[in-house]
């Protein structure tokens, strides 16, 4: 790109000040559809919406095109970056929250593929919706998505960014119940939305400890360290805590060698220094726990909050009821961009992430369980949109253990590559309920090769990406995650990383059987006599452009995951990995002194490329893709097409996976019911029982009694209340002449 | 130093000289009484905002002062000023009053001048209760506000309209009464005999000493030997005192034992009557709470901190919980209050910067969203005159406007960021976790987040979407020009609070540090606080007008000369030796 | 002359029976009377302590007793009347039967 405009064709400063536009765009566009949607009329409805989202991706470009430029000569993580502050958001004592958007390169890669992808299903729903009735409701959500994505990826610090966490959360749920006169559309968003908030619960009580921790060490920290520098107390008071620019500076000063430590320990020279980390916190709320304690619960707490909007376990049953929203949406929310924003966090905090060794083998696990877990449901599963869903979850999980050992580039060049083929996917399934009567069941389907010839190329690509066949971007994003699990040391969890890369081999099987089953019942074979339709009919340009060009962009990616297209001055770095470089800089230099994760680069073998590990596990990852697609392709084309029965041993698993597991029957039995049973118990016999019936009731019926009791001696006699009286006298005089005579 | 501006007397008594106005009308002009009171309300609104741009955040904290001999042989003063609090709950008042008419314009036709009446004597009482700078004249605004809201609820309200009036009296009655006590108590304490007063400035500085050197006792017993005779009656009568103050405004807030009675006055109130209780009478408590429980006994506020805590706590989950439980939707918004004044409580509890402001923010978001989602729900029950969640179902469809507007409002309560709840629901959490209390307890706050989406959500869904459930649900009238006019402002203010708060958060900053140096007055080293210990702070004092003397009206009083001026002043060294 | 204690003593047993009379009898007219009885024995005390005390303390008692009788009279016109609406009313005078201050 530097080559096509040597020059910016703006100033650098103007690009950076007008980082705003990328977030306004879409969200004017949301406004202008919502508010005059009707009375726009269809045309000029989906001209503003995909109008404002091309704009945001030009602006894009320019933000791309003004971080190319290297900016080295400023220190830190601002080098590389483009930012902006708008003023305060809020500020109370010494927190403080600013309207602060940040571009380096990681968000910039992140806004190409988030305002790319959504311009192409932008242009993919005008056919898509074509005939529905919330034409301008949908495209004003969907642009209201793709702005609340940008903040989230813009956002300068934890608060701003969790307000596009929500955001994206709160869109997801408005598009998944889109058509909500359907009851089970409605609960699908409804249980997103609820399932992301036990996320977002994590996200913010580890917000709020990481603002615990900042101000100990700011209060802590023995001088020389970076938090005690005068000019980050400047930048803190004017960023607030939760500013990515104040976690970074926390990060490595966490990582700093405790000197006083060091000195003690002097006499035994082979003894790691202890980091600052190590320490005991001394005040505030904090008191008795130590940095490194508290940061792994910060990290685990941000692990529930990603595993909300990631569906990772065990949050991730949102992710499969969530395809009842329109398919575009499935494609750009729940598989292109909003559940990648876990993965995106983390890449954003990677230098506190590595901080933490077990935290990561948690994320590692968590990644690797779910990534199996849902890969095995998968299996069962005959909805195409269902599939899709699971194959997600589970690329997800391949994410999460790319985080979980330390290759952060790698989770995120699969991120980029996971958003162009699976949308191409979904669009593509899309496309082919487009052209079936809105059929989804594959057993219904088939033999579609001829009838959808673009998409079923395009879907093709697709599937042979995610599966991991060479030519094709999947295999070298997935692999590259793979090899960090087996070559990445992770201070006293390596094991585990290499029981994880077993594990991974079995899901990435898992991956390619079902997925090339899902490929062959829906496009190869003969047409299912079930089918709904006679004839399928292929979809019209604005769905099929896409596609192409999609699947297109599926292959073209894996120039940034191959290793040999080496960079000058960066040998043996893949292209996305030195482009990344400056983001992970925080975190290799914390990871460098922290000594926790030792990454492996592949530079790193003694200055030589391990090329005979890398060799053998691409071989042993091919030829497990070639294998289990292989397999699948065959029993699905000849064996169980052919007319043979599904073996009935295999039945009752097949039903279980089918059934998911029961995971979602588990959590309504053990979560749900508990807690409404909870509510309810609580309300019939606390509530309505004890407090307000026995309490607060039964004072009023005490003094009801008492006050009953006392009328009995009102009889309205008047001799009586006398003869009271005058015996009340007799009483009184008697003591009055008793006190006078003793 | 405190110039006296007549502008709180308009703004307190210009309700209640409509009210008379309406009183004049003959009772059939239907139209001309709504107009009028509308009128009076919008007029209210104008000085409101008037007062909230004469009061100046960075100027001394309590302004727009106003004082005048009345009954100084009791020891009384007709004595008005604001501090930031306070003027924002004023502007908040004011702001919903217009609303308040303009939603019961169809809903109520009979007794419509009582009905109007009884608006704008409660809009004097409220502004009254949050204006005074006397104990006294507060407690008589704080009382007179329960008796249009009895007519309100047992006359306008629904079916069991007496009932709910009734417990709703007797209840916030009983608090009140305590509290009644424990205010004379302080006029004991405020000085010698002779000297005594229910100025507020002069009790609050009263016992500033005495507060320390019981906060000191408390925790070191070493101190309690040579205590001041003030001290000594407030260490064994304080937590008695401070209970009666904290009975009464925890009822009325309501924290968790004593809440049974709103869900009963909201399901039964008119529209009108939900949203002020809501928005307005519920801040009253928590009101209370910061400017006398807390201020005037901080040892005891720290001791009973713990105590306090777990009610909030409670409040909050509870509150969800019984939520999840209701088949009223009235009843649930109901409930959620409890929940959402729960983190007030909390909020206010942290005697922490971050938690004490985004309680005072979250007592403004509480009062727009709550008497929003009461407002909205209002005009649902005018037009088909049921409750139950279960009656409702697939309305969106019918009344696509609507359902926009409650869409909003519902994420506003359930603090999505970009609303105002989020602020103030951030706030105080922070806050929770920034103090002294356990870490535990800022966790447990933290997942009233997701049942808060739980609840809501459910009602969203229940009512909204899904098919149409019942035929007469599928001809509702979307909202008209007067309802959207009525929601609007609303509806604005939740996104202008939710990206826009620091104006707001300024204006409060003064009054949040006043309560905070304040209450750590009585704790000279507890820890996770941001003012250092026995720091002598400005705001530990107040310095008000004296009463203007009979001749010259121009007795301002600076620092120094405060202690030299006559009885009625606000800090009697004397009176610390009873 | 007649000793003060004498008078009080008179004035005691006065108000005694009158006492009696109020509390037993159930005519609400003898009742009424009884009252009389009563009042007509505190101005007997207040008259035999004038007498005791002489002087201007004395002129106390003497007044003293005229107020009672004003009330005396006003209270006969008063009760006078409402013991005829009773009557008039319930046509009875058993105070037993007449219990309008119940409950």
């Amino acid at each position: 790109m530097e080559k096509l405009f040597p020059e910016y064709p703006f100033p650098i400063q103007n690009i950076e000040s007008g980082l705003w536009l990328i977030i306004a765009l879409p969200l004017l566009g949301a406004f202008i559809n919502g508010v005059f949607g009707k009375a726009l009329g269809r045309k000029n409805v989906h001209w503003v919406a995909c109008a404002s989202v091309g704009g945001s991706f030009l602006l894009s470009l320019l933000v791309m095109w003004a971080l190319g430029k290297a900016q080295p000569e400023i220190p830190g993580p601002l080098a590389y970056a483009l930012s902006a502050d708008y003023g305060t958001w809020f500020a109370v004592g010494d927190f403080k929250v600013n309207f602060g958007l940040f571009a380096d390169r990681l968000s910039a890669t992140m806004l190409l593929v988030i305002t790319g992808v959504g311009f192409l299903i932008h242009l993919y729903s005008t056919s898509y919706m074509e005939h529905d009735k919330g034409y301008a409701k949908y495209f004003s959500f969907l642009n209201l998505f793709v702005a609340m994505m940008l903040t989230l990826v813009l956002a300068d610090s934890l608060v701003l960014l969790f307000v596009g966490w929500e955001g994206v959360g709160l869109c997801s749920y408005l598009l998944i119940g889109f058509w909500y006169d359907d009851e089970a559309k409605a609960w699908a968003g409804r249980k997103a939305f609820i399932t992301n908030r036990i996320g977002d619960f994590g996200f913010l009580v580890a917000s709020f400890l990481l603002v615990l921790l900042m101000a100990a060490s700011v209060k802590e920290a023995p001088r020389g360290t970076p938090v005690s520098n005068p000019r980050f107390s400047a930048s803190l008071a004017e960023k607030g805590p939760l500013a990515f620019q104040s976690l970074s500076t926390l990060a490595s000063t966490l990582a700093t060698p405790d000197i006083s430590a060091a000195k003690l320990k002097a006499a035994k020279p082979d003894h790691k220094p202890a980091l600052l980390m190590e320490r005991d916190i001394q005040t505030g709320p904090l008191k008795g726990f130590s940095y490194s304690g508290v940061l792994t619960v910060v990290l685990l707490f941000f692990l529930l909050g990603a595993a909300g909007k990631s569906a990772q376990l065990p949050l991730y049953v949102w992710l499969p009821d969530a395809m009842a929203g329109p398919t575009p949406v499935s494609a750009l929310i729940h598989a292109a961009t909003m559940v990648t924003a876990g993965v995106y966090l983390f890449c954003r905090i990677s230098y506190l992430v590595v901080l933490s060794p077990f935290a990561m083998a948690t994320i590692a696990v968590v990644g690797c369980l779910t990534a199996l877990i849902a890969a095995l449901i998968a299996f069962a599963q005959d909805d195409i949109k269902k599939i899709l869903a699971y194959s997600t979850v589970s690329q997800l999980g391949f994410m999460f253990m790319g985080i979980g050992c330390g290759l952060f580039w790698a989770a995120f060049l699969h991120v980029v590559t996971h958003a162009f083929f699976k949308a191409c996917m979904f669009l593509g399934a899309g496309s082919v309920m487009h052209g079936n009567g809105d059929e989804t069941d594959i057993k219904r389907l088939g033999g579609l090769r001829k009838e959808m010839p673009w998409t079923s190329w395009t879907f093709l690509i697709g599937t042979l990406a995610i599966t991991g066949i060479v030519p094709l971007s999947g295999f070298f994003s997935k692999d590259a995650i793979l090899f960090g699990l087996e070559t990445q040391q992770l201070a006293g969890y390596t094991p585990v990383l290499h029981t994880l890369y077993i594990l991974g081999l079995i899901a990435a099987a898992c991956t390619a059987f079902y997925m090339v089953r899902l490929y062959v019942l829906t496009f190869e074979g003969k047409r299912s006599p079930l089918a709904k339709l006679p004839h399928a009919h292929e979809s019209a340009w604005p769905m099929t452009l896409p596609l192409v060009i999609l699947a297109t962009l599926s292959i073209a990616a894996i120039v940034y995951g191959v290793p040999f297209l080496s960079v000058p001055n960066a040998p043996n770095q893949t292209l996305i990995e030195f482009y990344l470089a400056p983001v992970f800089n925080a975190s290799n230099q914390a990871n460098q002194l922290g000594m926790k994760a030792h990454m492996l680069l592949p530079g790193e073998f003694g200055g030589e490329t391990p090329w005979n590990l890398l060799w053998t596990g691409w071989i042993k990852a091919w030829l497990i893709a070639v294998v289990c697609g292989g397999i699948s392709c065959f029993l699905y084309l000849k064996v169980w097409r052919g007319g043979r029965k599904f073996p009935a041993i295999l039945e009752p698993l097949r039903r279980f996976a089918h059934n998911k597991f029961f995971v979602d029957e588990l959590y309504e039995l053990l979560l749900i019911n508990r807690t409404k049973g909870l509510a309810k118990g609580l309300y019939r016999y606390v509530d309505a029982f004890f407090v307000d019936r026995v309490a607060v009731h039964g004072t009023a019926q005490t003094v009801g009694f008492f006050g009953r009791v006392l009328r009995w001696f009102q009889n309205g006699n008047v001799q009586a209340y006398a003869s009271a009286i005058a015996l009340a006298l007799a009483v009184g005089l008697t003591y009055a002449l008793l006190q006078v005579l003793s | 130093m405190n110039a006296s501006s007549p502008l709180l007397n308009y703004v307190i008594f210009l309700p209640m000289a409509f009210a008379l106005l309406v009183l004049l009308l003959p009772g059939n002009e239907k139209g001309q009484i709504r107009f009028i009171a509308l009128l009076g309300m919008l007029v209210n609104l104008l000085t409101g905002i008037w007062a909230f741009v004469a009061f100046n955040p960075s100027g001394p904290e309590f302004q727009l002062e106003y004082r005048l001999f009345w009954l100084s042989d009791l020891g009384l003063s007709y004595h008005l000023g604001v501090d930031g609090l306070a003027i924002a709950l004023v502007l908040l008042t004011a702001f919903l009053g217009p609303l308040l008419v303009l939603s019961s314009w169809r809903f109520v036709n009979e007794r419509v001048k009582e009905f109007h009446v009884c608006l704008l004597v409660l809009q004097t009482a409220m502004m009254g209760a949050l204006c005074a700078l006397d104990i006294m004249l507060f407690y008589i605004f704080f009382e007179a506000m329960l008796i249009p809201m009895y007519f309100l609820i047992g006359v306008f309200g629904s079916e069991e309209r007496q009932k709910a009036a009734l417990k709703f009296f007797l209840y916030t009655l009983a608090g009140s009464l305590l509290m009644l006590v424990a205010l004379l108590c302080l006029f004991f304490l405020s000085g010698p005999e002779g000297a005594r007063s229910f100025d507020y400035a002069s009790i609050y500085n009263g016992l500033l000493e005495a507060n320390r050197e019981v906060g000191l006792c408390m925790q070191n017993s070493a101190s309690c030997s040579n205590l001041s005779a003030t001290a000594a009656t407030l260490l064994k009568w304080g937590p008695w005192m401070f209970g009666a103050f904290a009975l009464a405004f925890a009822i009325k807030i309501p924290m968790f034992p004593v809440h049974t009675w709103l869900p009963d006055a909201h399901v039964q109130a008119p529209v009108a009557g939900s949203m002020v209780l809501a928005g307005v009478l519920l801040k009253m408590g928590t009101f209370g709470f910061w400017r006398y429980a807390m201020p005037l006994f901080p040892a005891q506020a720290w001791a009973f901190q713990n105590l306090l805590v777990a009610l909030s706590l409670v409040g909050i989950v509870y509150g969800a919980l019984m939520c999840l439980a209701q088949k009223d939707i009235k009843k649930l918004i109901a409930y959620s209050s409890v929940s959402h004044m729960g983190f007030c409580m909390l909020g206010m509890l942290t005697f922490q910067k971050e938690g004490t402001m985004g309680a005072a923010y979250q007592m403004l978001n509480h009062g727009i969203s709550t008497s929003a989602l009461f407002l909205l729900f209002g005009m649902l029950y005018e037009r088909r005159h049921l409750r139950g969640v279960a009656d409702y179902g697939g309305i969106a469809k019918a009344m696509p406007i609507f359902t926009v507007f409650f869409l909003i409002i519902s994420f506003s309560s359930i603090a999505v960021p970009g609303t105002n709840g989020f602020v103030g629901e951030f706030l105080v959490l922070l806050g929770t976790f920034r103090s002294n209390l356990p870490l535990w307890a800022g966790i447990l706050a933290t997942t009233g987040v997701i049942f808060g989406a739980a609840y809501m959500l459910w009602v969203v869904q229940r009512v909204f979407f899904g098919p149409v459930t019942h035929p007469a649900n599928t001809t509702l009238k979307d909202v008209n020009f007067r309802e959207f006019v009525t929601v609007l402002p609303l509806v604005l203010l939740v996104f202008v609070m939710g990206l826009k708060p620091q104006p707001i958060l300024e204006v409060l900053s003064p009054s949040v540090e006043r309560y905070i140096a304040r209450v750590h007055q009585a704790r000279p080293n507890a820890e996770g606080q941001t003012l250092p210990p026995q720091r002598e702070n400005a705001s530990l004092r107040m310095y008000v007008r004296t009463l203007p003397s009979k001749k010259t009206e121009s007795a301002h009083m600076g620092h120094a000369q405060a202690e030299a001026l006559g009885p009625l002043l606000a800090n009697n060294p004397a009176g610390e030796r009873l | 002359m007649i000793p003060t204690t004498a008078c009080l003593f008179l004035s005691a047993m006065l108000f005694f029976l009158g006492m009696l009379g109020f509390l037993l009898r159930k005519n609400a007219l003898v009742v009424f009377m009884s009252v009389e009885l009563m009042l007509n024995a505190a101005n007997l005390a207040f008259i035999a302590f004038a007498r005791m005390h002489g002087g201007v303390i004395g002129t106390t008692g003497h007044v003293s007793a005229f107020f009672v009788i004003a009330v005396a009279a006003a209270e006969a016109g008063v009760g006078l009347a409402i013991i005829i609406a009773l009557f008039r009313t319930r046509r009875t005078l058993d105070v037993d039967e007449v219990r309008a201050l119940k409950h």
